[in-house]
């Protein structure tokens, strides 16, 4: 297994830095996801590892290796591509074949490669298809297959599931994540979709305009985002804003005026004046009213503008105040729960969900 | 693999340079420098130019071929067009046999279209002397009618292929949005049809234009001393008298002059209005009333035929007994007996030749649309500028540069095979470029990379990767590389020497002595060996495309 190590890398394209300054640690057999909006380099790092393209400054290292000088066809890389990239004119199991007759691996050896390959991709009986015989889903297997048999020291996966549809996406992401732990290969992967970085990552690294912002484990990142960028794109997160008013009644805590009008007690330091940005999941706002006398519940008032229906969850949208408006998720909803636009409504939180965001001046 | 190294491409990137230097720029440079010399290569201001300015002898060469391409390119546009759009709007019977057939007028070079409507009109013609036996007559195919008539048959398929594709990528919800806005089927047809297919239009039309100002052949067959500037531009570089390489190079450099700007004009004006059409659902097939489809179905019945009698009189004609210029009907294999009794040797020359130019065309063409798709940069942009211009530059002009350089030390070709070798590969390489490139930019680059990931370094790639997926390109490359080589005269015709006649002069000779018989015999062999690589290709593309390649 390949401890992976990217340090201080930079990239430009002319004069913007594609990459600015990105350091790595990506421990040996686990799936490492670097996630973000497009445009923001993930893939620009992901071909300067790959060595498709070259690093105006920093080092790669596998294990001990430097591998800057080392060209792609010497790395031992699985790649796996987001339009399958599959070789059209070779059938599936000469598909599968072809990094292993490039290693010169001897051809009896190749077949049994091949076709245990196939069976772990789910393709046994169609290594004789063309490719274009197969759908795009099956295509993808060829290619996760023929990454896989060269037995690479790092596999890397560069949206890997975005032409498919829903359904076959979260088949396809389980097989990755089911034979990445088998088969305990370090893994890069590269997706803007956080809902998928959350359901296969050990770790995940949010990157945006060249840089890394924050690097953790997939609740780390939800639960406590470093910052206001990483709190909106990993999920949803309505962002609370205040002024520190003076010291709460207890230890540790201070009152904070809320912009519409509250008075909220959080756990923080801080003098008066100071300005306070606090961030509330969707799904941390409750209808069911707590105990007034509970002072760790802080509560909004405002009016539903939006009522979207999913099932399981029913998501309003209040206006709260002149400017703000605040989502909010009830899970499994009764009729009871059920509210129509333009009521009043108070949603309550718990004063432990609240997550203090730094000030960022036109964050985001 | 960004790194830039002196490895495998960067020879390339040199060899490209060098062959074009070499081949076309430098000769083509000379042609200029030649046009400001006087009499003991002395240097003269516009002692040439003047000449050409004050006489009419000279003046009118321009004036005809300007007059003569334009309206032959008027012409081309509107039959291709309409053929064009017949074609894919109409429900017309027959369609696959009107789309092939079109393809095949292309199949003849022009000057052997110019000598079968001899055959058929000219004074000792077939129809002429049919007619003459009850008493009839027509007026004469010679002169700027002729060539017009031929210009016209043999160029229009161009158009009705660029028309054709074009009207193939317009989206059926284009005209929808069209008519359901309010606009009425020929207000819809100008306003949203027409300039989506314009920058095609105009590429047919610059393609027409230009050969029409390159075509030596044509006039000189049927235009019966009509000066136009490449018979003109033969004439005196090649007289009896002594030739005078400096006017020819003057008319030559206003060749070059009227094509490069017809060139750049159309690039110009498509750059500024190329669209990025996605077509899913392409024009749909109009009901149309009976009338109008009985003329349809007859207009393109009728063009289709014309554009195949050059092709099906040469054939025809090639087992008529004949006795000079005079044909008479029955079967004879008398011409091709004589033939291969009298010139074995121009069709020997003419295979080996061809297959050794576009051999040499394919292999630097696939090496150098790699360069030009993969590693775009300022030179290379430049090297594509380069090689495109051999497009341009008629074969009259590329002949007389060729001798004037190779004629003297240090590197002398005239009097050899190189010479005829040099200008065919030169002339042919865009054919197997541009072919190549256009496929190349539909070849996912990262299905090379995973290639190279996988264990397989760059070149090896190339090979086992991008070569089997360019296959069709190198193929259909090839194959139009080929079927223009084969019956190219217009630079044979000043290169050859000796020995070294190729079938297309050997033609010309044969119409020039009267030996009617014997030059449809060569045309016929000629139509032939154009035919048989292209339907291969044709067969073969097929099945390629069903695999989706």
């Amino acid at each position: 297994m390949t401890r992976i190590r990217v340090e201080g890398i930079t990239k430009r394209f002319g004069d913007t830095p594609a990459i600015n300054g990105v350091s790595l640690d990506v421990r040996p057999g686990e799936l490492f996801t670097l996630v973000g909006p497009s445009g923001c380099g993930k893939t620009t790092l992901l071909r300067i590892i790959a060595g498709l393209l070259e690093q105006d400054a920093g080092q790669i290292l596998f294990n001990e290796d430097r591998m800057d000088d080392v060209p792609p066809y010497l790395r031992n890389i699985g790649v796996v591509f987001q339009n399958y990239a599959i070789f059209p004119h070779l059938t599936v199991g000469e598909n599968i074949a072809y990094g292993l007759k490039a290693r010169r691996v001897p051809t009896d050896r190749i077949a049994a490669k091949v076709a245990e390959a196939a069976r772990l991709v789910q393709l046994d009986g169609l290594v004789d298809r063309m490719p274009a015989q197969l759908s795009g889903e099956q295509q993808q297997r060829v290619v996760l297959a023929r990454a896989l048999t060269i037995e690479p020291r790092l596999l890397l996966m560069d949206e890997p599931l975005s032409n498919l549809d829903a359904k076959l996406r979260v088949q396809i992401r389980s097989l990755i994540r089911q034979l990445q732990r088998e088969l305990r290969i370090t893994t890069i992967y590269v997706t803007h979709d956080q809902e998928e970085a959350l359901a296969i990552s050990d770790t995940i690294a949010v990157m945006d305009r060249g840089r890394v912002l924050q690097i953790g484990q997939p609740w780390e990142l939800y639960l406590t985002p470093a910052t206001r960028f990483v709190a909106d794109f990993i999920g949803t997160m309505n962002v609370l804003r205040g002024v520190v008013a003076g010291p709460g009644p207890e230890p540790g805590e201070v009152a904070v005026a809320m912009e519409f009008g509250e008075r909220w007690r959080i756990r923080a330091t801080g003098g008066a004046g100071q300005p306070v940005s606090l961030g509330v999941r969707p799904e941390s706002l409750h209808l069911a009213p707590g105990s007034n006398a509970d002072t760790a519940w802080q509560s909004l008032t405002g009016t539903v503008t939006e009522v979207v229906y999913l099932g399981s969850t029913v998501r309003y949208q209040l206006q709260v105040g002149k400017g703000l408006q605040v989502t909010a998720e009830i899970h499994n909803p009764d009729f009871s729960a059920m509210h129509t636009v333009g009521e009043r409504l108070t949603l309550w939180t718990a004063a432990g969900r609240l997550v203090p965001l730094p000030e960022e001046r036109g964050g985001g | 693999m960004a790194r830039r190294r002196r490895d495998f491409w960067w020879t390339i990137t040199v060899l490209g340079f060098l062959t074009v230097l070499a081949f076309l720029v430098y000769p083509l440079v000379t042609v200029f420098i030649t046009s400001f010399t006087g009499e003991g290569k002395r240097f003269v201001l516009a002692d040439n130019y003047h000449r050409f300015l004050t006489h009419r002898y000279y003046y009118s060469s321009l004036i005809n071929s300007l007059y003569l391409s334009t309206l032959a390119t008027l012409g081309a546009l509107v039959v291709g067009t309409a053929l064009a759009f017949a074609v894919t709007r109409y429900p017309l019977p027959g369609k696959t046999f009107l789309r092939t057939a079109a393809n095949l007028a292309l199949l003849s070079p022009p000057f052997i279209g110019a000598y079968s409507w001899v055959v058929l009109f000219g004074r000792m013609g077939l129809v002429n002397r049919a007619l003459g036996t009850i008493g009839w007559s027509l007026p004469t195919i010679y002169g700027w009618r002729g060539i017009l008539l031929v210009f016209t048959v043999q160029y229009f398929p161009f158009v009705f292929l660029l028309v054709s594709g074009a009207l193939r990528s317009v989206d059926q919800s284009i005209e929808d949005a069209a008519l359901s806005l309010g606009s009425p089927p020929r207000r819809t047809f100008v306003t949203a049809i027409l300039p989506v297919i314009a920058p095609s239009l105009t590429a047919g039309a610059l393609l027409v234009f230009m050969a029409t100002m390159a075509d030596f052949g044509t006039p000189m067959i049927i235009g019966e001393g009509l000066r136009t500037l490449p018979t003109l531009m033969y004439g005196e570089f090649i007289n009896e008298l002594g030739g005078n390489p400096a006017m020819a190079s003057t008319l030559g450099s206003f060749l070059i002059l009227v094509n490069t700007a017809a060139l750049m004009a159309q690039r110009y004006y498509a750059f500024r209005r190329a669209f990025n059409v996605v077509c899913i659902q392409p024009l749909s097939v109009r009901r149309v009333g009976r009338a109008r489809l009985a003329a349809g179905t007859i207009f393109t019945y009728a063009v289709v035929a014309v554009a195949l009698i050059p092709s099906l009189t040469i054939i025809i004609s090639s087992f008529m007994p004949t006795r000079g210029p005079v044909m008479y009907v029955g079967l004879s294999l008398q011409s091709y007996r004589t033939i291969f009794h009298l010139v074995p040797r121009a069709i020997a020359n003419t295979f080996a030749l061809t297959a050794l130019s576009v051999v040499l065309d394919v292999l630097l063409g696939v090496l150098v649309a790699y360069l030009l798709a993969r590693r775009r940069s300022r030179s290379h942009a430049m090297l594509d500028g380069l090689i495109m211009l051999a497009y341009a530059i008629p074969g009259t002009v590329v002949g007389v540069g060729l001798i004037v350089v190779f004629n003297r030390p240090p590197i002398i070709l005239t009097g050899t095979w190189m010479i005829l070798l040099v200008s065919y590969f030169i002339r042919h390489l865009p054919y197997p470029v541009r072919s190549c490139t256009a496929m190349l930019q539909q070849i996912d680059v990262r299905v090379e990379e995973a290639s190279v990931s996988l264990g397989v370094p760059p070149f090896r790639t190339f090979l086992k990767v991008t070569i089997p997926l360019m296959f069709p390109a190198i193929v259909s490359g090839a194959a139009l590389a080929w079927m223009t080589t084969i019956g190219e005269l217009s630079s044979s015709i000043l290169l050859y020497s000796g020995p070294w006649a190729t079938m297309s002069v050997a033609i010309f000779t044969e119409v020039f002595s009267n030996h009617f018989g014997t030059a449809s015999a060569l045309a016929s062999i000629l139509i032939a060996a154009a035919f048989v690589p292209l339907f291969l290709t044709y067969r073969m593309l097929g099945e390629r495309a069903a695999l989706g390649v």
